[in-house]
């Protein structure tokens, strides 16, 4: 017990930081940096009172039909699919990925031990981004229901545990995942398809699932009848896709009966249990997945050396930085994920929710195509934000982390580096822009005008959106990360860069919106980018400075 | 060539002095090998010299370039290989050295011919086709020497280069910095082994907590220790503090 309770603590100490939090609070560069981060937070709270009262909104129409038990269904459903899918990425990195398992791998410890003592630190992540969602649903049904003393009890009860199955699913998935395809080889794309694949799996059968309920019930006799006579008929129709979110549902919609503490135990219950089958499973398959994965393929080909030649190529700098970029970020898998994945399944999440809605999509098509400027705006706006979304500007030197020396001890000029890594993010949205593109013909059609706007402004829309994160990535780079996962996921930057990036481009909907019905749309798209270019060029005046100063005295 | 003015530079907010005062001239031709016990401030020093460690104070001048005010002109002329080869492992070896070359804007006869030579001088030319992550400390010292070797330096600043290198190798690195020297470049690194130290260096600075404690050829260190025959015993005598 002791040795465990020493890896959950070293663990925690090195996943946040806290000791290196401790060290830079007291040195008096970092103060100003905290002051931009709390002014970057603030920035985000207009967006979650929006989230605040459109969740109250729909408490009060779901308790227009008497089913307020669905506004906590839907509470538990999104946290705990939040939990799952962070919890797939979270999971692959830090049980297969970290650096800490070279050292721990040696040592007489349990693999049940290492795992537990990641699997609470993982939980910790879970809640500081679960809670925010978690929270305000209970609370507001809490409040608005006048609710007794007992509602809270299970309320904390289901607090603490809503995190645990979602997240021994992830474990046990990427478990076997990465037993299965511990193939020599081509062990990495091998495994980010799949988990891609896996993704828009798990989602196309949630909707589906959840659609098929929505029909048998409609189609069901006396549907009307039944929604009047039973508080719960939505929650026991349509929670069919997660069980465990029905049952804490369940239980706090009825805390004052009996099925509410039958409920609360079975949530309970199966958090435990779930827990025990992992630390179980984990025994016999964990190392079966790691194992080799320190390993890489190496040819030794002796054939390789007569094309020295033919594989040397000549490349100006800013695209040799952008090449490089980009294969960093196409060879870790857990980049590959962040970034790539993220502009792919995007678009893809969008189309499915459409297609497998059933109702016909004409009366949306019908009103997209009637107000295609709209459309396009949108579309711009969507491929922008992709350029903050993909968190490669915000990362993009945090990426460097121990190989940061390189570059500063080679002449690079500031502007070959801001070009380079400009350009690698832009191949992303370029991607993502033709993701969502086929998205949106889909729905409607586009004559090739509309798609060449949207590309070509939705791209330099994006260039300031990740100048914004590069300008706060070297800022404050985080390059004492010792898992690439920390580098992306667990970087502030991503975030801080997010909150930047809604002020900025709220400020130019705003604008937009403003400019909409008073002025021919091609002034409108001429003055946006004009704006857009004008801030390229203050972003980048303000990047090269930083750059030097910074590849200077970091 | 190489001038480091009164340069300090401590860490912790001034807690730890880790290097105090140094001042050094170090002529072209020159090999330079730099001693002193661990902690003694070599890194710090080395660290300054490449721009990776901003100077308290003092000034560093290559060839009347300000090193960190004009710092491209400066890096430009610089090769650096740190003591611990941290290098992108997800790239393979001739994607790393192309980077490098690219970086520095060789020609592709150029870096071609260069890269042939020096990995088949230490023996990883079969490897370069392969992830850097697959590399054994010591092939990864030596994809980091030949990158550092690309563009022809003035200035070949090292940092323990010997650490893991086979013997063959580490002759081979000798044979290399003997070679730089004659074509008027110059050689500076820091090391733990007295004998390459006694052999290859023209000149010898010891460095013990920040500051120089002695400095010339071999000849001169001689003259002023008690203990004449080797530099070993120079060294500790001179290090040995009660
Ligand atoms: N990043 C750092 N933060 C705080 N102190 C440091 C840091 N790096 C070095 N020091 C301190 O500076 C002093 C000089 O360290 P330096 O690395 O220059 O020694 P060195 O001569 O290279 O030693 P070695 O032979 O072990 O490589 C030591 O006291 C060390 O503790
Ligand atoms: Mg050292």
């Amino acid at each position: 017990m002791n040795k465990l309770f020493s890896l959950i603590k070293t663990d925690l100490n090195v996943t946040f930081g806290l000791s290196s939090i401790l060290y830079s609070f007291k040195a008096k560069r970092q103060r100003w940096q905290m002051l931009l981060f709390g002014i970057a937070m603030l920035s985000l709270i207009p967006t979650y009172v929006l989230f605040l009262v459109s969740l109250e909104k729909l408490y009060v129409s779901f308790r227009q039909i008497g089913q307020q038990s669905y506004f906590l269904l839907t509470g538990f459903l999104g946290s705990q699919m939040i939990v799952f899918f962070f919890g797939l990425l979270y999971v692959m990195s830090k049980y297969y990925f970290s650096n800490d398992l070279m050292h721990l791998l040696p040592l007489p410890i349990k693999p049940s031990h290492i795992l537990t003592s990641k699997f609470i630190t993982i939980m910790v992540s879970e809640y500081l981004t679960s809670i925010p969602v978690f929270l305000p649903f209970v609370i507001i049904y809490g409040i608005k229901g006048r609710v007794g003393l007992l509602y809270w009890i299970y309320t904390l009860l289901a607090l603490i545990t809503f995190p645990i199955l979602p997240l021994v699913l992830a474990s046990i998935v990427i478990m076997l995942l990465m037993k299965y395809t511990n193939i020599k080889g081509k062990r990495d794309l091998i495994r980010t398809i799949s988990s891609i694949l896996f993704i828009v799996l798990i989602l196309y059968s949630q909707l589906k699932i959840q659609n098929l309920a929505q029909k048998a019930m409609l189609e069901g006799k006396d549907f009307y009848f039944n929604l009047a006579r039973d508080a719960n008929l939505l929650v026991r129709n349509l929670g069919l896709v997660f069980p465990p979110s029905m049952w804490g549902a369940l239980s706090l919609a009825n805390y004052n009966k009996v099925i509410g503490l039958t409920n609360i135990l079975m949530f309970v219950a199966t958090s435990i249990a779930g827990f025990a089958l992992m630390i179980f499973l984990s025994e016999r398959i964990f190392f079966d997945g790691l194992i080799g994965n320190i390993e890489v393929t190496a040819t030794k080909g002796k054939d390789r050396r007569k094309d020295l030649y033919r594989v040397t190529s000549v490349k100006k700098p800013y695209l040799a930085i952008a090449k490089k970029e980009l294969k960093m970020l196409i060879k870790t898998p857990i980049y590959l994920m962040n970034s790539v994945g993220g502009v792919i399944i995007g678009p893809i999440i969008i189309v499915l929710s459409l297609f497998t809605g059933e109702q016909s999509t004409e009366p949306l098509a019908q009103y997209l195509s009637s107000n295609m400027d709209i459309v396009i705006l949108a579309s711009i706006g969507m491929i922008g934000a992709l350029g903050i979304l993909n968190s490669v500007g915000a990362t993009t030197f945090s990426r460097e982390g121990k190989n940061f020396w390189i570059q500063r001890t080679l002449p690079i000029k500031a502007k070959d580096q801001i070009l380079g890594r400009v350009l690698a993010s832009i191949a992303l949205q370029v991607l993502g822009g033709f993701v969502l593109i086929g998205c949106i013909l889909f729905i409607i059609r586009l004559d090739i005008l509309s798609i060449l706007l949207i590309l070509v402004l939705g791209l330099i829309a994006s260039i300031p959106m990740t100048q914004i994160g590069m300008i706060i990535d070297i800022l404050r780079p985080m390059l004492n990360w010792s898992n690439p996962q920390q580098a992306m996921k667990q970087n502030l930057n991503v975030l801080i860069g997010m909150g930047v990036g809604v002020l900025y481009g709220g400020a130019l909907i705003i604008l937009v919106k403003f400019m909409l019905n008073k002025i021919n749309i091609w002034g409108i798209y001429s003055i946006l980018t004009t704006i857009l270019f004008i801030s390229i060029i203050v972003f980048s005046i303000i990047l090269k400075k930083l750059i030097e100063k910074q590849f200077r005295e970091l | 060539m190489l001038k480091l003015n009164n340069i300090s530079k401590s860490y912790n907010k001034g807690e730890v002095k880790a290097v105090d005062n140094l001042n050094l001239e170090i002529k072209s031709g020159e090999i330079f090998g730099f001693l002193g016990p661990n902690g003694a401030g070599k890194t710090t020093t080395i660290k300054m010299i490449v721009g990776l460690l901003k100077p308290d104070e003092g000034k560093i001048i290559l060839d009347g370039v300000d090193v960190w005010q004009d710092s491209l002109r400066a890096k430009s002329m610089i090769s650096y290989v740190p003591d611990n080869p941290e290098i992108y492992d997800r790239l393979n070896g001739i994607e790393y050295l192309n980077f490098i070359a690219d970086m520095y804007g060789i020609s592709k006869e150029e870096r071609t011919k260069k890269i042939e030579y020096y990995t088949k001088l230490f023996n990883i030319e079969d490897s370069l086709g392969d992830i850097i992550g697959s590399f054994s400390h010591g092939m990864k010292q030596k994809l980091v020497l030949t990158s550092a070797l690309l563009n022809d330096p003035n200035l070949f600043i090292l940092d323990e280069p010997m650490v893991g290198l086979d013997p063959k190798s580490s002759f081979n690195l000798k044979e290399i910095m003997r070679k730089m020297c004659n074509e008027g470049k110059t050689v500076f690194f820091s090391t733990h082994v007295m004998e390459v130290a006694e052999k290859l260096c023209d000149r010898i600075a010891i460095i013990n907590k920040g500051k120089i404690i002695a400095l010339g050829t071999m000849e001169e260190l001689r003259a002023h220790a008690k203990e004449r025959e080797s530099l070993e015993n120079i060294f500790l005598e001179l290090t040995d503090n009660e």
